[in-house]
C-alpha cells in the first residue's frame, strides 16, 4: 500500500488505454479523487455536490454547483491544473497512473458541445473548399472531442501537429 | 479587476498546504506559509526532500498547476515559492 518504488509518473495524454484496471480500481480511484476535491472545496468554503462516476473505463468525478467558476478558470485552465493534480493524489495513493476526468459545473459537457459545432464548421469548409482546416491550439481534452466527432464524419479525417500548448487540430479530406 | 474577498484570501494558504498535502508521501512535513514583504504576498512551500521532484514536476508542471490554482481562487499576485531548505 505504501510502496513508494515509483514507476515512470507521466499521464499527459488522457488517450492511453489503462492495462486492465477493473471498475473497483476505477471506482476506488474516483473516491480518492472526490476526498482531495472536496477537501479543497471545504475550505474555501465553496458549495458543490461531488458525483464519482466510472464511465467509459475510466473514473469521471463531476462537481456541481453554481458559484464554481474559480476552479474552471479561463478556457479551463484551472480545471485542467487541478484535474493534473487530483490525478497525481490518486498515483500517490495507488502507484498507477491515473486517467480521471474531473468536471466542474458541466464545463467540459458545454465545452465538448461548442467543440462539436467547431468541428463540424471546419469539416464543412474541407468538403467545400478541399483545402486542410487548421483548428485554434487546443488541450489534449478539446482535441479529443474534436476528434472524436470528425471521425464519425465521412470524408474527413483530423490529426494534430505541434508542441504543447499550441497542439492544434488539422481536418483535411480524404478520398 | 475584482479584489480578493477577505474569506478566500484567508483560505490560500490552507488550500495550499491541502494541494500539496494530498500528492506527496510525507505529508506530515508539508509546510506553507504565508509571507509578507514590500514586494507583496507570497506563499512559501517546505516539503520533504524526497518530495521536492513531485511539487516541482518534470519541467515544472506541478509548480504551476498549483500556481494556477492560488492564482484563480482570489490569490492573483501572491506568488508560490517551493523552498528547496533542508
Amino acid at each position: 500500500m505504501t510502496d513508494t518504488s515509483s514507476p515512470a509518473v507521466e499521464t499527459e495524454t488522457a488517450e492511453q488505454p489503462t492495462p486492465q484496471a477493473t471498475d473497483s480500481d476505477l471506482f476506488h480511484e474516483s473516491e480518492i479523487a472526490a476526498d482531495y476535491v472536496e477537501g479543497l472545496l471545504d475550505i474555501l468554503d465553496y458549495d458543490g455536490d461531488i458525483d464519482e462516476v466510472v464511465q467509459n473505463g475510466r473514473p469521471v468525478v463531476e462537481v456541481l454547483g453554481s458559484r464554481l467558476q474559480p476552479l474552471v478558470g479561463q478556457r479551463g485552465a484551472t480545471l485542467e491544473a487541478l484535474q493534473e493534480l487530483t490525478r497525481l493524489a490518486i498515483f500517490r495513493r495507488t502507484g498507477t497512473p491515473s486517467r480521471l476526468l474531473l468536471d466542474v459545473g458541466g464545463y467540459r459537457a458545454a465545452r465538448r458541445k461548442e467543440l462539436g459545432a467547431i468541428a463540424k464548421n471546419a469539416a464543412e469548409k474541407v468538403k467545400e473548399y478541399g483545402e486542410p482546416v487548421r483548428l485554434e491550439p487546443m488541450s489534449a481534452f478539446e482535441r479529443k472531442c474534436v476528434h472524436d466527432v470528425i471521425n464519425a464524419l465521412a470524408g474527413v479525417e483530423s490529426e494534430s501537429e505541434g508542441v504543447e500548448p499550441q497542439r492544434r487540430i488539422v481536418v483535411r479530406a480524404v478520398d | 479587476m475584482p479584489t480578493p474577498v477577505r474569506r478566500a484570501d484567508s483560505a490560500l494558504r490552507p488550500a495550499l498546504e491541502h494541494l500539496v498535502k494530498g500528492i506527496v508521501d510525507h505529508p506530515d512535513e508539508v509546510r506553507v506559509r504565508m509571507v509578507d514583504s514590500r514586494r507583496g504576498q507570497r506563499l512559501e512551500v517546505r516539503v520533504h526532500p524526497e518530495d521536492l521532484g513531485t511539487v516541482i514536476g518534470r519541467g515544472g508542471r506541478t509548480a504551476k498547476a498549483l500556481r494556477q490554482l492560488i492564482t484563480s481562487i482570489g490569490g492573483r499576485g501572491v506568488r508560490v515559492d517551493i523552498v528547496d531548505a533542508y
